[in-house]
């Protein structure tokens, strides 16, 4: 790997200084600054760049709800319970890592012996009112079962209601329809994030 | 000549006593070698290989765990060879273990998965091809046999302590398997030992299977409360469910030096679940203000017979126990002749003795403690066991040396025919009165009625020519005979004058320290008597149909008296919503915020100690060291009693039936749990069914004494002779009864 794109610390073709008087020390200067800044009308200005835009129908703003942003891979938002690919059946083995290791104590599950005597999980719930949505749960879980979706709306009587095991797994329609998002791992980045990335001013 | 051997390891000095090995040396000085088949309590498997130390001057290595030191020897216990040959043996072990870990019941519990990071086996040389294996289901075990490792412990475990002997290893090299002992199915008495000791998870309960981890269950250390060994056990609980309660998962036991049987290992759940209810303790104070007695079972703590005790003082009521007061009375006449309070012998004592005689208890189900032990001294000393029983038991087989079969009722004659010979070898000085009783003895007689030969003896006597240990054992049918008091001071001549140590084994987890605490009276039939967790107009129990519920045992803290003198403290498992005796008796004035306050009260002059309960100890230390509660203080009293002669001994003639539990049932503790089997037929020989003319499946009406009982009869083909087994863990039998009983059966059509 080359360092040269380390070494050029030349900033100038992409950022310049700006043009600022000197702050007025002496009283007469700083009447004459109040005077200026009180009529020169530049609350117009401000008036005229909203009208301009709103003709122009060139909006920034995303009309939430409507319109959503998409998602950064890693954000930690409330848990998915994934299926396997080769059989739709749940990934979670039940062993009880993610309950462990939980710093906010908020999972709790219990299992049981299956009628195939393997180990089944028979309930298993999330406390959201506790959870700080650190992700150690999704770190620790030997089988990428438990990951964290993208789902953020979390509005409810009670952030309790949201979680059961049910609710969390992946719907089957979805898993016929194979469109399961697969959690892409911890060093994952948002989609097309590399066009939209600058070069930060310090190189090191 | 000293019988000390002093020799080095690692360059330390250390000293080894006759019989110990290399092993148990180190590990006494905190020296490491790493096991993977060794455990204390079963002579060396020696499976393993992992125990491996250089010895200098000998080519090759020494297994440490069943070779003992020389004088003078230099052993070396880590060196880059031995280093080198352990890791392969891990590795060896690894190949084809499944990785399960994330579900294996032992969940991280293992030694396995110890060992191996312990010797950072992180790449495999080995390789077999693996075979399809499938998971056994032995009823309350389960064997997964590709996870087993073949140490070896269970099997030795089983032959060496238990005595069941019913699992066995196929050998087959690479296929070799646990197998149950010729057999298809495990038919054992299923003390789930074999779960405690395997090192992985291959041997598993099969309640307990994949429903919680270790690290979940929170320990608590208690003594079990099923039979009057009270061996040591932890109940680990947990949640129940994910919003429940905390209710027991398993229990477990430091298998490394203690045994469980059955039904503390897997009856555990006997906890009250009842929920609190004001108006009943109303009526139970109002109950107790009126009361002319209180009935009680020796399901108690010590601390809450105390408080039994300072209401009779209160309220001047009288005190039932029929259980504990003929203990009482035993033991009363057992010290008017030894002058001290307390038996002198213990579990401990029969493990190490080399000779024993077990008379009037079927003790492999009256308290599999006691069998354990008898077990131990049998396989590790070569103990002789005298099992004298009007009925053999199959259990006891592999263990017991000689049969001595007596007639059923004379117990007296038995005991004196014993303590005769005893006497005579031991030379003992006896005062003139004593001498004239046995110068009197009809031994024709004697031996006649009992249908003992006096070869019988003479062999017993021979046997133990050389044994140095003695301990004689005596059962609750000496304990609840007609001529229990003279039978007391029989057994104790035999301690005073010869070299035996006694053991009077107490029907009940309680009944000793019961019968300590309490001035009991003579059970009588009348009206307003309140029960505690006994019979009564009013019960305070924590059994069903209670007019108050208590909490079990297990949800209660106090201590017990065992079998060895000694006061065990036990824990809250589980948490009771409700009210306790305390409670009630704090409310009649007999006051105190805790029950556990009485502890350092208990009564000084049967030997309790000034100690609060809160500073006594439940734990076994590394090595082994029992550090559960205090022993009993030993009281000298006066020794003024005179032995009787010999009554005539009585005949019972007809249908007999003999008042026992099946295995791992003791009483309606054991009965209420999930996991225990309730057979609760009347057992008897082919025998047995001819002479009564009934046949295997009949339900039958079982008359005796006052009382009808129906049962379902079942041919059991390990019986032989007349008399049946009649269970009396469903509660329908007073259990403190003579255990034998004339009867009379007729088939219910």
């Amino acid at each position: 790997m080359k360092n040269e794109q380390f070494n050029n610390r030349d900033i100038s073709n992409e950022y310049f200084k700006v043009d600022i008087e000197d702050y007025p020390t002496d009283p007469w200067g700083k009447f004459t600054r109040v005077v200026k800044r009180t009529f020169r009308g530049e609350l117009f200005v401000g008036l005229w760049v909203v009208m301009r835009e709103m003709i122009k129908f060139d909006t920034h703003t995303i009309s939430y709800p409507m319109e959503k942003m998409p998602i950064g891979p890693r954000y930690r938002a409330v848990h998915e319970m994934k299926r396997l690919w080769e059989s739709d059946t749940e990934r979670c083995i039940g062993c009880g890592l993610c309950e462990k290791i939980c710093i906010s104590n908020c999972i709790r599950m219990d299992t049981k012996i299956d009628e195939h005597s393997r180990k089944e999980v028979s309930e298993y719930t999330i406390n959201l009112g506790r959870c700080i949505f650190c992700g150690y749960c999704a770190e620790v879980c030997p089988e990428l079962a438990i990951t964290h979706g993208g789902e953020y709306e979390n509005a409810s009587e009670q952030r309790e209601h949201f979680i059961d095991y049910a609710g969390m797994l992946t719907p089957l329609d979805k898993m016929k329809a194979g469109t399961q998002k697969e959690f892409e791992g911890f060093g994952a980045i948002t989609p097309h994030e590399d066009e939209r990335v600058k070069k930060t001013p310090l190189a090191y | 000549m000293s019988n000390l051997i002093n020799f080095k390891i690692d360059g330390i000095s250390v000293e080894a006593k006759k019989g110990e090995t290399i092993l148990t040396v180190a590990r006494k000085n905190d020296i490491y070698i790493p096991t993977m088949c060794y455990i204390s309590k079963t002579t060396p498997c020696a499976s393993c290989r992992m125990c491996v130390v250089e010895a200098a001057g000998i080519e090759g290595f020494v297994l440490s765990c069943n070779t003992p030191p020389t004088q003078g020897i230099e052993i070396t216990t880590n060196t880059k060879e031995l280093e080198k040959e352990r890791t392969n043996i891990m590795k060896l072990y690894d190949v084809n273990h499944p990785l399960e870990c994330g579900v294996c019941d032992k969940s991280g519990e293992c030694d396995l998965q110890n060992k191996t990071l312990e010797f950072d086996v992180e790449r495999q040389d080995f390789s077999a091809r693996d075979q399809a294996r499938e998971i056994k289901d032995w009823g309350l075990i389960n064997y997964d046999p590709s996870l087993c490792i073949l140490c070896e412990k269970c099997v030795h475990v089983c032959n060496e302590v238990i005595g069941d002997d019913a699992i066995d290893v196929q050998f087959g090299g690479y296929s070799s398997t646990i197998i149950p002992k010729n057999s298809d199915v495990l038919d054992c008495t299923f003390c789930g030992e074999c779960i405690a000791v395997c090192p992985v998870g291959a041997l598993v309960s099969s309640n307990f299977k994949y429903s919680a981890n270790a690290w979940e269950l929170s320990r608590i250390p208690a003594t079990c409360a099923h039979c009057s060994a009270g061996c040591s056990l932890e109940y680990e609980t947990r949640h129940s469910a994910i919003n429940g309660d905390d209710s027991i998962y398993r229990v477990k036991n430091n298998f490394e030096y203690t045994s469980l049987c059955g039904a503390g290992r897997f009856g555990f759940d006997f906890d009250n679940k009842e929920p609190k209810d004001e108006v009943a303790f109303h009526k139970a104070i109002e109950a107790v203000k009126v009361a002319k007695a209180i009935r009680f079972s020796s399901m108690i703590t010590n601390e809450e017979a105390h408080i039994l005790q300072l209401l009779k003082e209160k309220l001047d009521i009288k005190l039932f126990n029929e259980d504990a007061r003929k203990f009482q009375e035993f033991m009363r006449a057992y010290s008017s002749v030894s002058g001290k309070l307390h038996h002198s012998g213990s579990l401990d004592a029969i493990k190490q003795s080399d000779a024993a005689i077990i008379i009037g208890s079927r003790i492999a189900t009256d308290n599999p403690a006691v069998r354990y032990a008898l077990t131990t001294a049998a396989k590790h000393n070569g103990a002789k066991i005298v099992y004298a029983h009007p009925m053999e038991d199959t259990l006891m087989q592999n263990t017991v040396t000689q049969l001595m079969k007596y007639e059923v009722g004379t117990e007296e004659g038995v005991l004196a025919l014993l303590a005769n010979a005893i006497l005579a070898e031991a030379d003992a000085d006896l005062s003139d009165e004593e001498k004239e009783v046995f110068d009197d003895l009809d031994l024709g007689y004697l031996y006649a009625e009992s249908n003992i030969g006096d070869e019988e003896i003479d062999f017993m006597m021979k046997s133990f020519t050389r044994a140095k240990k003695r301990v004689l054992i005596i059962g609750n049918d000496l304990i609840a005979h007609k001529r229990s008091e003279n039978i007391a001071k029989l057994a104790a001549m035999i301690e005073k004058y010869s070299s035996f140590s006694l053991v009077v084994v107490p029907s009940d987890i309680n009944t000793l320290g019961a019968s300590l605490i309490c001035d009991l009276d003579k059970d009588e039939d009348i009206i307003d008597v309140v029960g505690y967790n006994a019979k009564g107009n009013f019960i305070i129990s924590s059994l069903a149909y209670a007019n108050l519920a208590v909490p079990s045992l297990n949800q209660q803290e106090g201590t017990f008296v065992n079998i060895d003198n000694k006061v065990l403290p036990t824990n809250v498992a589980v948490g009771f919503d409700g009210y306790t005796l305390n409670d009630v008796a704090s409310a009649c004035g007999v006051e105190s915020e805790n029950t556990v306050d009485y502890t350092n009260k208990l009564n000084k002059k049967a030997g309790f100690k000034d100690i609060d309960f809160d500073s006594l100890e439940n734990f076994l230390s590394p090595h082994g060291d029992d550090n559960r509660g205090y022993l009993l203080d030993e009281v000298t009293c006066k020794a003024d009693g005179k032995l009787d002669e010999i009554d005539d001994l009585p005949e019972f003639n007809g249908t007999i039936i003999y008042h026992s539990n099946p295995v791992l049932q003791f009483n309606a503790y054991t009965n209420k749990t999930a996991q225990l089997e309730r057979d609760n037929t009347l057992r008897g020989s082919a025998q047995f069914a001819s002479a009564a003319k009934i046949a295997d499946g009949d339900r039958v009406e079982v008359s005796f004494a006052h009382k009808t009982i129906t049962r379902e009869f079942k041919l059991d083909n390990e019986l032989k002779g007349t008399v049946a087994l009649n269970p009396t863990f469903d509660d329908v039998v007073d259990a403190s009864r003579y255990r034998f009983e004339k009867s009379k059966i007729v088939r219910v059509v």
